[in-house]
C-alpha cells in the first residue's frame, strides 16, 4: 500500500518533469533539422512558468464548462501516467485500469477539450472541436486494434501484465505483428498529439488548424494546464509505444540500480522514438483534412494485419 | 555457432521481410504518386529477393541464388529505370486515378489478407521445430494475398502504365509462393518467366505510348471501341 | 419457511405494483375534468407502483428464486399465467425505476397541457407500464402475446398523442404497421414451437431443435423480437417514432420499451433454445457490430436532439447485442464462465441505457419545454439559462459515451473483455471475428462521443441561437427531480459497479448455470475483474477518487489565475468582424460536416448553395446553404418494398366486390375449409 503510493508520487513527478522536456527536445530537435536554431530544449518549462503567471482572459460568453476543460484535460492525463508502466515494469496503480481505463479516459479529457472548445462561440472553437473529434474517432479503432494485438499475446489488458509478458520473448522485436502493430500505433500517435502530417502543432495559420484551433480562445494558467496535460498526453503515447513493444531496461525491482538503468533506458529510447518522430515531421507536408482518413485507414489496416499475422506467422 | 546460422534467426528475418512485403503492397494500393508507385514496387521486389536469399543461403541452394540475382536485376533496376523513363517521357498526370477512393480500396485489400490467410490456413501444416526444409512455409499466406491484392489492383486502376505494375506485383506473389514452397522452380522456367515479364513490361510500355499518342491519356476505360 | 415468505411477499408484491399501474391508468381518465388530481393520480400511483417494482425486482434478483402465478381464465390457452424469474426481474427493475423517474417528470411536464389530453395521456402512460409489466412476466405464449399487443397499441397512442402534426400521425403509422409486421414474425415463431412441443407454456418450451428447426426458430425470433428492438435494417420507425412522441414517452420508449425486443431474444435463445450452433452466435454480433456502427453513424447527422438521441437508442441496442452475441458463441463451444462474462456486459448495458438514455430524452424534454423546439441549430447558451438541465444532461452524455467513472464505462469495459478473451476460446480463424468486432465497438463508442459532445455542446453552449432560447426558461423543479433519479443511478452504477455486480449472477445461474461475480470483483471489492487469470482489471471508485483528487490539484497549480485580481473577461475572437454573434458560431451541421465528407458514402450528402450578389463576388447578399442526406435503408429498402406491396395490394381489389353476398360467401367457404381440415383424420 505505503509502496504503491510511493511508486505513484514517483511517477507523478517525473510525468510532470519530463514531459515538457520532451516536448522540447522535439521542438529542438526539428529546429536544427530544419537549420534553424531552435529555442533550446527547456522552453517548454520557461513557456509554462510564465503561463501560469500571467492574465487570463476569459470570453464573455464562456461558462463552467470553459474552466472546466482545462482542469479534466490535466486531470485525466495525469492518472493515465499512473496506470502506465514508465520505467518499473509494474505500474504504480496497474491494478486499477488497463488499456481499456487509458484509452477512456483521454477520451474523456478530449470529450471536455471538444466543450471548452465550443464554449466561447467563436467559430474556430467549432471548428477545432469538430476536427479534434472527427480525426480522433477515426484513430481509435486502430488504436485498438494495434493494442489488442500486444493484448492478446499477453492476454491481459493490464498493462503492467502486457509489459512483463513482452520481456519474456526473446527476438520479440523482429516478430512481424509486433512491426506492424508498432506502426500502426506510430501513426495513432502522429495523429492523437497533432503533429504533421495529420496536424501542425506550430500552426495558427486559421484554415489548417485543429488542435490549436480548439485552444485559440485560452490564455494564462488553463493554457498552460491544458499544454501541460498534452504534454503529459504525448509522453504516455509515446510510453506506451517504447514500452510495450522494446520493454528493454524496464526494471522488475524496486532498488537503486534497476531504477537508475529502467530510467537511463527509458530516457534513451524516448529520444530515439523523438527523433523519430522529428524525422517524420520534417520530411512529410501537412496532409489536407480529407486525406487524414487515407491515413488512418492505412493504420487500421497495418493493425489488421498485424493482428492477422499472430495468427500463421 | 553465430545466430546468423540459426535456423530461428533466419525464420523470423524471412517471416519479418514477408510482413514488410505485404505492407509495401498495401501501400501500393494507397499510394497516389505513379513514380512512388514504382519505387514501391522496386523496394518491393528488393525485399523479395532478400528473402530468396535468405532461403538459398539455409537450404544451401544455389540456383535460388540465381533467382534472386535474376530478380534484383530486372525487377529492382531494369523495370523501374524503365518505367521511370518512360513516366517521364510521355508526360502524364503524376496521380493515379483508381476506380474506388483510397480509404476503402486500403480496407479491401485488408480483406483480401484475410482471405489470403484463410486460404493458406488449408495448407497449413506446423511441425515441431524449425529444419531448414520447412523454411519459409508461412510465407504462403503472404504470397497468396500479394497476389489477390495485385488483382484487385489492375481491375481498381485506369492507367495502362499502372496495371503494369499491378501485374508485376502480382507476379511477385508467385514469385514468393514458388520459392517459399518448392525452394524455388527449376531454374528454366524461372528464366522463362523473367523472360516473359521482361517482354511483356517492354510491349505494354511501347503501347502505353502508342495509347498516350493516339489518345491523350492513358486511361484505359477509353479503349472500349476496337479499332481496325 | 422464510423462503415462503419472501416468495409470498414477492408475488403478493408484484400484484400491488399491478394494481398500482392499473388505478394509476384509471384513476387519470376517471379525472377527466380535474387536471390536478388526474395528475397527481398518474403520478403518485407510477412512482409507487415503480418503487415497489425495484424492490420486488430486486428482492427476486438477490433470492434468486421464481415466483409463478396461474389464474384459470376458463377460455382455452388462455391461462393468465405470470412467472417472475431473475431474468425477467433485471428488465422489471429498470422498468420499475424508469417508471418512477418519468412518473415524477411528467408531473410538472404534463401541467401544460388541459385537463382532458393529461388524462388521456396518464391514461396510456400508466397502461403502457403495466403492459410492460405483463411482457415481461408473462408465462404463457398467449398471454405474452396479448400483454405484446396492449404495449404495442397504448404505445402507439402515445406516439400519435400530438396528432395534430402530419408528421406524427405519419410516424404513429409507421411504428404500427412495423410493430404488427413483428408481432405475425413471433406468432409465427411461437407456433412452431408450439408444433414441437404441444403446449403454449414457456416452461415447456425448453427444446433442443434440429438444426434446420433451429434456424427456423432463429430467425423468425430474430425478425421479430429485431423489429421492437430496432436492430439495423428493421429500425426505421424508432427514429421516426420516438422524437414525435411526448418527451416523458420517449423517455419510456427509447429507455424500457426497445428492451422487450432483448428481452425476446434473450428468453428464446438462452432460455428456451438449447445449446446455439456457431453461426447464430455470429449473426447476433454481426447484428450488433453494424447495429452500433450505423446507429451511431447516423446519430452524428442528426440535428434534430431527439432524433440524435433515438438513433443512439440504436448505437446501445448494438452493443448489447455485440455482448449477446459473444455470450452466444462462449455457450457454444461450452465455455460457461465466458459466457457469463460476456452476458454480464450486456445485461449491465440493458439496466445502463435504460437510464442514461431515459435522463437524456427527459432532458431533451426540457429543452423542448424552455424552448419550443427540437432543432439543435435553433439552440445555444441554454447552460446559463437552464444550468440544472444542463448538469444534468452533461452527465447523461458523459456516461453513454461510456466515459469513466460512470455507468457506460462498466457495461463497455465488460463487452471489450468477453470480446478479447473470444480470440483465445478457439483455435479456428473464427477467433480473428473478435478483436476486429472490439476495433468497431471502439469506433462506434468514440463517434458516440463525438455524437454528445455536438447534442451538448451544440445545444447548451455559447451563445443562443434563436429567440426561443434567447428566452429559454428552467424547468419545473419535478422535471428537475424526474432527471435527477437516473443521473444519480448513472453514477451509482459507475462507481458502485463491484457492490452491484453480484446481482447479476442470479441471472447467469438461470440462464447458464453459473455464478461468477465472485471472480468479478476482486480486492475488497474495489476492483473489477474479466474473470481471466491475469485478465484486465479496472476499479471505478479509485478512477472517480483519483480524478477529483487530480483535478483540486490542477485548481491548486492554476491557482495563481484562478484569483479573481488576475482575470479578465474579454470579447472571444470574432474573425475581425465587428462583434461575435451567433452566426459565426459553429452550427450542428458543420460539426458533423467533416464525418458527413468522410462517410460520403454511406450518407450520400447533397448540397445545393445559392448566392445572391449585390456589388462584390465576394460579399454575397444572402446565401441559401441545403444540404440533404439520403436516408439509405428508406430509399432502398423498404420503398420498393412497399410499392410492390402496394402494387400487389392494388390487384387484390378484384376480390374486394363490395357486396354483401360476397363476404359472406367468403366466410362461408372459409368455414368449410377450416372444417374440412379439422375434420382430417
Amino acid at each position: 500500500m505505503s509502496k504503491m503510493l510511493l511508486a505513484s508520487i514517483f511517477q507523478l513527478i517525473l510525468l510532470l518533469c519530463i514531459s515538457p522536456l520532451i516536448s522540447g527536445i522535439i521542438k529542438t530537435l526539428k529546429a536544427r533539422l530544419q537549420m534553424r536554431r531552435g529555442p533550446g530544449i527547456f522552453q517548454p518549462y520557461r513557456d509554462l512558468n510564465k503561463l501560469l503567471r500571467k492574465q487570463m482572459v476569459i470570453p464573455e460568453t464562456a461558462s463552467w464548462i470553459f474552466a472546466a476543460a482545462p482542469i479534466m484535460v490535466f486531470a485525466t492525463s495525469v492518472l493515465v501516467g499512473l496506470l502506465v508502466p514508465m520505467i518499473t515494469a509494474e505500474a504504480p496503480l496497474s491494478l486499477f485500469g488497463g488499456v481499456l481505463a487509458v484509452v477512456y479516459l483521454l477520451g474523456l479529457g478530449r470529450f471536455f477539450l471538444a466543450l471548452g472548445g465550443l464554449d466561447a462561440g467563436s467559430s474556430f472553437g467549432g471548428l477545432g472541436s469538430s476536427r479534434e473529434m472527427t480525426i480522433s474517432a477515426l484513430a481509435e479503432p486502430a488504436m485498438m486494434l494495434a493494442i489488442f494485438t500486444v493484448a492478446l499475446s499477453a492476454s491481459s489488458t493490464n498493462l503492467s501484465e502486457v509489459v512483463r509478458g513482452a520481456i519474456g520473448q526473446s527476438w520479440r522485436f523482429l516478430v512481424p505483428s509486433q512491426m506492424l502493430a508498432f506502426a500502426a500505433l506510430f501513426i495513432v500517435l502522429i495523429a492523437e498529439t497533432g503533429r504533421i502530417p495529420v496536424d501542425n502543432p506550430a500552426t495558427h495559420l486559421e484554415l489548417t488548424m485543429i488542435h490549436e484551433a480548439m485552444i485559440l480562445e485560452y490564455s494564462g494558467p488553463y493554457l498552460a494546464l491544458i499544454e501541460w496535460g498534452a504534454a503529459v498526453k504525448q509522453l504516455i503515447l509515446m510510453t506506451l509505444l517504447i514500452n510495450i513493444f522494446y520493454p528493454f531496461g524496464l526494471s522488475l525491482e524496486w532498488n537503486a540500480a534497476s531504477l537508475a538503468i529502467g530510467c537511463g533506458s527509458y530516457l534513451l529510447k524516448l529520444v530515439i522514438l523523438s527523433v523519430l518522430i522529428v524525422l517524420v515531421e520534417t520530411t512529410n507536408a501537412k496532409m489536407r483534412l480529407f486525406r487524414v482518413p487515407e491515413l488512418l485507414a492505412v493504420a487500421f489496416v497495418l493493425g489488421a494485419l498485424a493482428l492477422i499475422s499472430t495468427f500463421l506467422f | 555457432m553465430y545466430f546468423y546460422q540459426d535456423t530461428q534467426f533466419g525464420e523470423r528475418m524471412i517471416t519479418l521481410m514477408a510482413a514488410l512485403v505485404l505492407v509495401l503492397q498495401i501501400a501500393m494500393v494507397g499510394q497516389r504518386w505513379l513514380v512512388t508507385n514504382i519505387r514501391v514496387f522496386a523496394a518491393q521486389s528488393f525485399l523479395l529477393a532478400c528473402i530468396a536469399n535468405t532461403i538459398a543461403y539455409y537450404n544451401h541452394a544455389p540456383h535460388i541464388y540465381i533467382a534472386a540475382a535474376l530478380t534484383f536485376l530486372v525487377k529492382v533496376v531494369f523495370v523501374p529505370i524503365l518505367m521511370e523513363r518512360l513516366v517521364a517521357k510521355i508526360d502524364i498526370r503524376q496521380e493515379i486515378e483508381p476506380l474506388i477512393n483510397i480509404p476503402i480500396s486500403i480496407l479491401i485489400a485488408g480483406g483480401l489478407t484475410l482471405v489470403g490467410y484463410v486460404v493458406a490456413e488449408s495448407f497449413y501444416h506446423p511441425k515441431e521445430g524449425i529444419s531448414p526444409a520447412t523454411l519459409g512455409h508461412n510465407t504462403l499466406a503472404v504470397a497468396i494475398s500479394l497476389f489477390l491484392i495485385g488483382f484487385f489492383m489492375m481491375i481498381n486502376r485506369r492507367k495502362a502504365l499502372t496495371q503494369v505494375l499491378a501485374l508485376l506485383s502480382l507476379e511477385n506473389g508467385l514469385f514468393l509462393a514458388a520459392i517459399s514452397l518448392t525452394y524455388g522452380m527449376p531454374l528454366i522456367v524461372e528464366l522463362g518467366v523473367f523472360f516473359d515479364l521482361l517482354v511483356a513490361t517492354m510491349v505494354l510500355g511501347i503501347l502505353v505510348y502508342r495509347i498516350r499518342e493516339t489518345f491523350d491519356s492513358m486511361d484505359v476505360s477509353q479503349l472500349r471501341r476496337l479499332r481496325g | 419457511m422464510l423462503e415462503g415468505l419472501i416468495a409470498t411477499l414477492i408475488a403478493n408484491g408484484w400484484v400491488a405494483v399491478l394494481l398500482a399501474y392499473a388505478a394509476g391508468s384509471m384513476g387519470s381518465i376517471l379525472c377527466l375534468r380535474t387536471a390536478s388530481l388526474g395528475r397527481l393520480l398518474s403520478t403518485g400511483f407510477g412512482v409507487a407502483g415503480g418503487l415497489l417494482q425495484v424492490w420486488v425486482s430486486l428482492a427476486t434478483i438477490l433470492e434468486g428464486n421464481t415466483v409463478s402465478w396461474a389464474v384459470p381464465s376458463g377460455v382455452p390457452f388462455l391461462d393468465i399465467g405470470l412467472r417472475l424469474d431473475p431474468l425477467s426481474a433485471i428488465f422489471t427493475l429498470a422498468l420499475g425505476a424508469v417508471a418512477i423517474a418519468v412518473s415524477v417528470y411528467s408531473f410538472g411536464y404534463t401541467s401544460a397541457l388541459t385537463a382532458g389530453r393529461s388524462a388521456i395521456l396518464g391514461f396510456f402512460f400508466n397502461l403502457e407500464l403495466l403492459s410492460l409489466s405483463l411482457v415481461f412476466t408473462a408465462s404463457n405464449a398467449f398471454f405474452f402475446l396479448i400483454a405484446w399487443e396492449v404495449m404495442a397499441l397504448s404505445a402507439y397512442c402515445l406516439v400519435s398523442f400530438e396528432h395534430h402534426r402530419e408528421a406524427t400521425r405519419d410516424a404513429g403509422i409507421l411504428f404500427f404497421v412495423m410493430s404488427h409486421v413483428g408481432t405475425g414474425f413471433l406468432i409465427a415463431g411461437f407456433l412452431v414451437l408450439h408444433s414441437m412441443t404441444g403446449s403454449f407454456e414457456f416452461a415447456n418450451f425448453h427444446v433442443t431443435p434440429a438444426p434446420l428447426q433451429y434456424g427456423a426458430l432463429f430467425s423468425l425470433f430474430l425478425l421479430g423480437f429485431g423489429v421492437k428492438a430496432g436492430i439495423v435494417p428493421l429500425h426505421i420507425w424508432l427514429p421516426a417514432a420516438h422524437p414525435v412522441a411526448p418527451s416523458n414517452v420517449s423517455a419510456l420508449m427509447s429507455g424500457i420499451v426497445v428492451k422487450t425486443g432483448i428481452y425476446g431474444l434473450l428468453r428464446v435463445y438462452f432460455d428456451f433454445l438449447g445449446k446455439p450452433p456457431q453461426w447464430a452466435a455470429l449473426v447476433i454480433l454481426a447484428v450488433g457490430v453494424s447495429s452500433g456502427l450505423l446507429g451511431v453513424l447516423y446519430a452524428l447527422i442528426e440535428k434534430d436532439l431527439k432524433r440524435l438521441l433515438a438513433y443512439s437508442t440504436i448505437e446501445n441496442v448494438g452493443i448489447i447485442l455485440m455482448g449477446m452475441g459473444a455470450s452466444l458463441f462462449f455457450s457454444s463451444i461450452s465455455k460457461p464462465g465466458l459466457a457469463a462474462l460476456a452476458l454480464a456486459g450486456a445485461l449491465a448495458h440493458i439496466v445502463n441505457h435504460a437510464m442514461f438514455k431515459t435522463l437524456l430524452f427527459l432532458g431533451a424534454g426540457s429543452v423542448l419545454h424552455g424552448t419550443g423546439t427540437r432543432d439543435m441549430e435553433r439552440m445555444g447558451g441554454l447552460l446559463r439559462r437552464m444550468p440544472a438541465t444542463a448538469i444534468l444532461f452533461l452527465i447523461g452524455a458523459v456516461a453513454i459515451s461510456g466515459f469513466p467513472p460512470l455507468n457506460g464505462f462498466v457495461s463497455e469495459w465488460f463487452t471489450y473483455q468477453a470480446l478479447l478473451a473470444g480470440f483465445g476460446s478457439t483455435p479456428s480463424l473464427t477467433k480473428l471475428v473478435f478483436p476486429v468486432a472490439g476495433a468497431l465497438l471502439a469506433l462506434t463508442g468514440a463517434l458516440a462521443a463525438t455524437a454528445f459532445v455536438k447534442a451538448f455542446g451544440i445545444s447548451f453552449l455559447a451563445l443562443p441561437r434563436s429567440s426561443e432560447s434567447e428566452h429559454a426558461h428552467e424547468s419545473h423543479w419535478t422535471m428537475l427531480v424526474g432527471m435527477a433519479i437516473p443521473a444519480l443511478s448513472c453514477v451509482a452504477l459507475g462507481v458502485g459497479a463491484t457492490w452491484l455486480l453480484p446481482a447479476l449472477d442470479s441471472v447467469t445461474a438461470q440462464l447458464l448455470g453459473v455464478r461468477s461475480s465472485a471472480s468479478f470483483v476482486t480486492s475488497h471489492g474495489l476492483v473489477l475483474n474479466s474473470g481471466a487469470l491475469h485478465g484486465g482489471t479496472v476499479s471505478i471508485p479509485m478512477i472517480a477518487i483519483l480524478l477529483i483528487l487530480l483535478s483540486l490539484t490542477a485548481i491548486l497549480i492554476g491557482s495563481a489565475g484562478f484569483r479573481r485580481a488576475n482575470r479578465r473577461t474579454g470579447p472571444a475572437w470574432d474573425c475581425g468582424l465587428p462583434g461575435l454573434t451567433a452566426e459565426n458560431e459553429y452550427t450542428a451541421t458543420a460539426f458533423s460536416k467533416p464525418l458527413r465528407m468522410i462517410f460520403a458514402a454511406l450518407y450520400q450528402p447533397k448540397r445545393e448553395i445559392q448566392q445572391q450578389f449585390d456589388i462584390s463576388p465576394y460579399y454575397p447578399k444572402s446565401v441559401l446553404f441545403e444540404s440533404e442526406v439520403e436516408q439509405t435503408f428508406e430509399s432502398r429498402l423498404y420503398k420498393p418494398l412497399k410499392d410492390k406491396v402496394l402494387e400487389r395490394a392494388n390487384r387484390l381489389r378484384a376480390i374486394q366486390a363490395g357486396s354483401i353476398h360476397a363476404y359472406l360467401a367468403y366466410i362461408f367457404l372459409t368455414l368449410v375449409a377450416l372444417l374440412l381440415f379439422g375434420a382430417r383424420p
